[in-house]
């Protein structure tokens, strides 16, 4: 070695030297291929999540109005908007009130929403300002009122014409089609009317004893809304209402929230799949350098030497496959975005930097784990390997192998899902599947030997290459055994993303059927039920049941105050600080399912005898609280106290649509209590049920959720879109696994049918030999993959979808079958330029690889 | 007496980049069953090329060529490996054992290609016989360069072959364990009536042999036995 090569220097250059040579051999080009697909997927999910959620976020915003809003029936004073400033929040004020609005001698009850100039501080109003519809960033101006489309019908006026509010006229500037705060949606029934805020007291409107909601909204980076975490706190003792977005995420979110963790889920996967390919590639990578490394040692390179030099040539790989990698992510997460751009907010934040950087360690850290303990080989070898082949390192043992994967895999697992006892229990889970499979692998291959021995020793014909084939397979046990595992796990992997795409699909479309609630009417008053209902009867409308509600506060868990009881995490929960919508059900309420405990007996209201009444409670929240069966809940509900006993707990879903309650009691306890009714209902289209209702009942609240019933709808079927995009992407990297595995494995195979032509075996029994071969190497790797998708399908979804598991069946016929294919196929589009050259010519190639 | 072989005009040329190169040209060779015949000559000078050729392994660019009465160029790959199974064995020079399999499923493998049900004790009775009895279940790379080299011709002799080629088949070997394998070619050269084509430098072996022939600029010359020098 010259004396330059000693240097630092001239190990740079070596080790770019031989990467170029590298390029040419097919181990390389896989592991070029496994890491920038494994930086690909890490950053183009990380990408894409990223900017959804800090996207979302901001839609939350919109739809609130702001990141976060303030309510009270009183102006807030000037001290508390100081504060909120000085923590940097830009602030709006607006108020809310129903008012009557007229026109000659048409009244019409109108929703007024009077804004300041701050308005909108999230989105743009759609609106139509007499040039057709535009998207303006403002409210309407000083005297002048924009209104929404049928109210001017109903009305009779057009733009430019005046509509009387309260005391004063004010011409109308503009007609409104949509609002950025959705809270329009779930707003009164009533059209909307916007006006200036400087008008609001010329209208006379407010007056003591008017029902007026004034809400100030603020807007600003996350820290400075923490900032203000103790301010808000201290305010919501005093009774003001506080909507946070980061905490109360629209109606979207579990749909959403299980969409992001599969987006995860498949990032990890196709990051597993690359680690596999990674693996396989190394291994073939070091046999080919370990002529180079003995080599070198002769030539009087150091072990320090040769492990910088290979460390070196590999580093280069890393990185120039991170650049490739983050270049196709991003542009993968263009991809997805391009598909969810209808449903997403039009300001999309920019790409992060963070992906990036969690893309590259991504890299190293598959390259480090899934390649390390093989490349330590390299650095063993002797000098005199030159001369006697049988002194080959050993082959770095396969318990060590998977040992480290397994850790850096956990580690990527840990520092994406952020959960460490999932990702711990998946680890320990994956490694005792990894034993089970490695052991079941070895019985089926000795099986295959077994069986292979009986089919007879007749020549010619398929009994002939099936036992050639088996025992090809079965012979070359250990190399055999790595395939079977790398693709047992590259198939389970493949499965478990189709598995639970499968099943998040059903459960979206279960969730929203076609008569899907789109009004909810609130305030029925007792003596208005029947008619209500009657109307309701007599329409086309399809209806859940009418739920009674009383509101109460819980003002103690176990005879103790809440605060006290629950764990730290619950202890500025919600439904702790408000009240609480309460209801009584005979029976169990349509779309609740009774998880643990039973529900009440017949009579069970009939005798509270100690003052304790039975009552069902949500899981979701049983667990925030840390309660369980046999628990007390103690509620003040209009002046006096009612402690109810938890005797079973609820599963219900939230995105339903449907009226939903924490607490259910049994009837009779809390009819004496003032309430009013609450139910839902849906209609077509251009039904004339609301226009009844509201005409009959005027007290009665409709509340139109179409809108947001139908932006779900839409999310779902995006989300949905951009799940099979990311489906399709891991089912590519587990071609490219396979490819990747049975390309490192060729040359073995190249030189077994060369010689099998020499003895005379003819060009259609070697390839179905190698048929076989593939196939069974396929089947069983199905069958095996099968078996470890099933197992930690299981895990996923009891532990982070929150889904039920079940068994899939169809995956048992599928993986296997399939398996055998598309292993068989690869196979033999591989072995199709081996079979047509001479032998001299596939028998000389070795020589060169 | 028919010939078992037989080449009349045979030529190899292989282009590499611009070049062309006539490894042979006009060849001629007639080799009758039960003979053994020796081929010798320089490094590089075709004697694997030749052998392939003969075999069956590689196509000529010109020439004749008969294998067992067949016409070898006009059979498409099949038909050249079908001619050969069961009746034709081959010792490369750089053996071309298979490095996953034992010493003993090396040699079975030209055996799984027939019929019968007594491979393994064909197999094992052949690897005794070149001294391996004790090292069936050996891995290649853990068995010397002279060791590899008798499995090679273990498994090249186990279907008992009508021909057998045999690329430097004591090239490894010391003089002792070379002889015995010597001795076993021969033996199966008159117990059998197996012809022998064997490419040596080995003197001992060459002079055992029939005919000897040099290989030279393309093409091959009787040689006097007693011209082989010891
Ligand atoms: N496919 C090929 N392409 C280019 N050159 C070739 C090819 N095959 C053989 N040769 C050349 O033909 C010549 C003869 O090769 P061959 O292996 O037959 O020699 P040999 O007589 O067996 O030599 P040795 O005694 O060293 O084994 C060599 O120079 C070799 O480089
Ligand atoms: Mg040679």
């Amino acid at each position: 070695m010259s004396h330059g090569a000693r240097g630092g220097g001239g190990l740079l250059r070596l080790s770019l030297k031989g990467l170029r040579r590298d390029l040419r051999a097919s181990d390389v080009r896989a592991l070029f291929v496994a890491l920038a697909l494994a930086v690909a997927a890490s950053t183009m999910i990380g990408f894409f999540l990223d900017r959804l959620d800090r996207g979302l976020t901001r839609q939350a915003g919109q739809l609130v109005g702001g990141d976060i809003k303030l309510e009270q029936g009183k102006p807030f004073d000037s001290d508390l908007r100081r504060q909120l400033e000085e923590a940097g929040l830009t602030l709006a004020d607006q108020v809310d009130l129903v008012s009557m609005a007229s026109r000659d001698a048409s009244f019409q009850p109108a929703s007024l929403k009077v804004v300041d100039g701050a308005y909108p501080l999230y989105g743009k109003v759609r609106v139509d300002l007499g040039g057709g519809i535009e998207e303006v960033a403002h409210g309407p101006s000083p005297g002048s009122i924009w209104i929404a489309p049928r109210l001017a019908q109903l009305l009779d006026v057009g733009i430019g014409e005046s509509v009387q509010v309260g005391q004063s006229r004010f011409p109308v500037s503009g007609l409104i089609e949509r609002e950025p705060d959705q809270s329009a949606g779930f707003g009164s029934f009533n059209p909307r009317l916007m006006m200036h805020l400087d008008d609001l007291e010329a209208t006379g409107l407010v007056r003591p004893g008017s029902r007026v909601e004034y809400e100030l909204l603020a807007k600003g980076p996350p820290q400075a809304v923490a900032r203000v975490e103790d301010l808000l706190a201290r305010l919501e003792r005093q009774g003001v209402e506080i909507e946070d977005v980061r905490e109360d995420r629209p109606q979207l979110g579990n749909a959403l929230e299980r969409a992001e963790k599969y987006l995860s889920l498949a990032g990890l996967a196709a990051v597993l799949l690359a680690g596999v390919a990674v693996a396989m590639a190394t291994r073939r990578y070091v046999d080919r350098h370990l002529d180079t490394a003995a080599l070198l040692r002769c030539f009087g390179a150091s072990q320090r030497q040769l492990t910088q030099l290979f460390a070196l040539q590999l580093l280069w790989l890393a990185l120039s496959a991170s650049i490739i990698g983050a270049l196709l992510g991003l542009a993968g997460q263009a991809g997805l975005l391009a598909l969810l751009t209808r449903f997403l907010p039009l300001e999309l934040p920019p790409p992060g930097i963070l992906p990036l950087l969690l893309g590259i360690l991504t890299a190293l850290a598959v390259l480090v784990g899934f390649a390390g303990p093989t490349l330590l080989r390299l650095k063993q070898v002797s000098a005199l390997k030159v001369l006697r082949r049988e002194l080959d390192p050993l082959p770095a043992s396969a318990w060590l192998v998977v040992g480290v994967a397994s850790l850096v895999f956990g580690g990527l697992l840990w520092l994406y899902s952020g959960d460490f006892m999932l990702s711990l229990g998946l680890l320990l889970g994956g490694l005792a599947a990894l034993v089970v499979l490695w052991t079941l692998g070895w019985l089926l291959l000795g099986a295959v030997l077994r069986l292979a021995g009986r089919f007879g020793n007749g020549a010619g014909g398929a009994a002939q290459a099936l036992r050639l084939g088996a025992r090809q397979l079965a012979r070359r046990r250990q190399a055999s055994l790595g395939q079977l595992l790398a693709f047992a796990v590259t198939f389970a992997a493949m499965a478990i993303i189709t598995l639970v795409r499968g099943d998040l699909l059903t459960t979206w479309q279960a969730q929203l059927p076609e008569d899907t609630p789109n009004y909810f009417a609130i305030n029925i008053q007792p003596d208005e039920r029947d008619g209500f209902t009657d109307i309701l009867n007599a329409g086309d409308a399809s209806r859940s049941a009418l739920y009674p509600m009383v509101r109460g506060r819980i003002v103690a868990i176990n005879d103790q105050s809440p605060e006290d009881v629950v764990p730290p995490e619950s202890r500025g929960d919600n439904a702790l600080r408000r009240e609480l919508n309460l209801t009584w059900k005979e029976e169990v309420p349509t779309g609740n399912r009774v998880v643990k405990g039973s529900w009440f007996a017949s009579d069970a209201a009939a005798s509270p005898a100690d003052g304790t009444v039975p009552i069902s409670m949500e899981d979701g929240l049983a667990e925030r609280f840390g309660v369980d069966l046999g628990d007390t809940l103690t509620f003040s509900i209009g002046g006096a106290d009612i402690t109810g006993e938890i005797t079973s707990l609820r599963n219900l879903d939230w995105d339903s649509f449907r009226p939903n309650f924490y607490i259910v009691f049994p009837p009779e306890v809390l009819e004496r209590f003032g309430h009013s009714y609450i139910t839902a209902f849906h209609v077509e289209d251009g039904s004339d049920v609301p226009g009844k209702l509201v005409s009959a009942y005027p007290g009665v609240s409709l509340i139109n959720v179409e809108a947001i019933l139908g932006r779900v709808r839409e999310l779902l079927s995006q989300v949905t879109r951009a799940v099979e995009f990311v489906l399709a992407f891991v089912l590519l990297a587990g071609v490219s696994v396979l490819y990747a595995a049975l390309t490192a494995s060729h040359t073995l195979r190249t030189h077994e049918s060369g010689l099998l032509r020499v003895f005379g075996a003819g060009g259609r029994l070697i390839s179905r030999i190698q048929g076989v071969e593939f196939a069974l190497l396929g089947f069983t790797s199905g069958l095996m993959g099968a078996l470890l998708a099933e197992l930690a399908a299981a895990g996923v979804y009891i532990g982070w979808l929150d889904l039920a598991p079940r068994i899939h069946w169809p995956m048992w016929l599928v993986l296997p079958l399939g398996g055998a294919l598309l292993i068989g196929l690869i196979g033999h589009a591989l072995s199709r330029g081996v079979r047509r050259q001479t032998p001299m010519a596939s028998l000389g190639l070795l020589g060169e690889a | 007496m028919s010939p078992i072989l037989h080449a009349r005009g045979l030529g190899k040329q292989v282009v590499s980049g611009e070049r062309r190169l006539d490894i042979l040209s006009n060849l001629d060779l007639e080799v009758f069953p039960g003979e053994s015949v020796a081929i010798l000559g320089s490094s590089g000078a075709g004697k694997s090329t030749l052998l392939g050729l003969l075999a069956g392994l590689d196509t000529p660019t010109r020439g004749e060529l008969t294998l067992f009465g067949q016409s070898l160029p006009s059979l498409d790959e099949d038909g050249r490996a079908g001619l050969r199974a069961g009746r034709v064995g081959f010792v490369f020079q750089n053996f071309q054992l298979l490095p996953t399999l034992t010493a003993l499923e090396n040699t079975l493998l030209p055996l799984e290609l027939l019929p019968g049900d007594d491979h393994q004790a064909k197999a094992r009775e052949w690897l005794t016989r070149v001294g391996l009895g004790e090292r069936m279940n050996h891995l290649p790379k853990q068995l010397s360069g002279g060791e590899q080299q008798r499995v090679a011709v273990a498994r090249a002799f186990v279907t008992r072959p009508e021909l057998v080629f045999a690329d430097e088949p004591t090239g490894n070997l010391d003089r002792g364990t070379g002889g015995k394998v010597i001795d076993l070619l021969f033996e199966l050269n008159r117990e059998a009536g197996t012809t022998l084509v064997l490419v040596t430098h080995d003197h001992h072996l060459a002079r055992r042999c029939d005919r000897c022939l040099g290989l030279d600029a393309g093409r091959l010359a009787a040689l006097d036995r007693d011209e082989v020098e010891a």
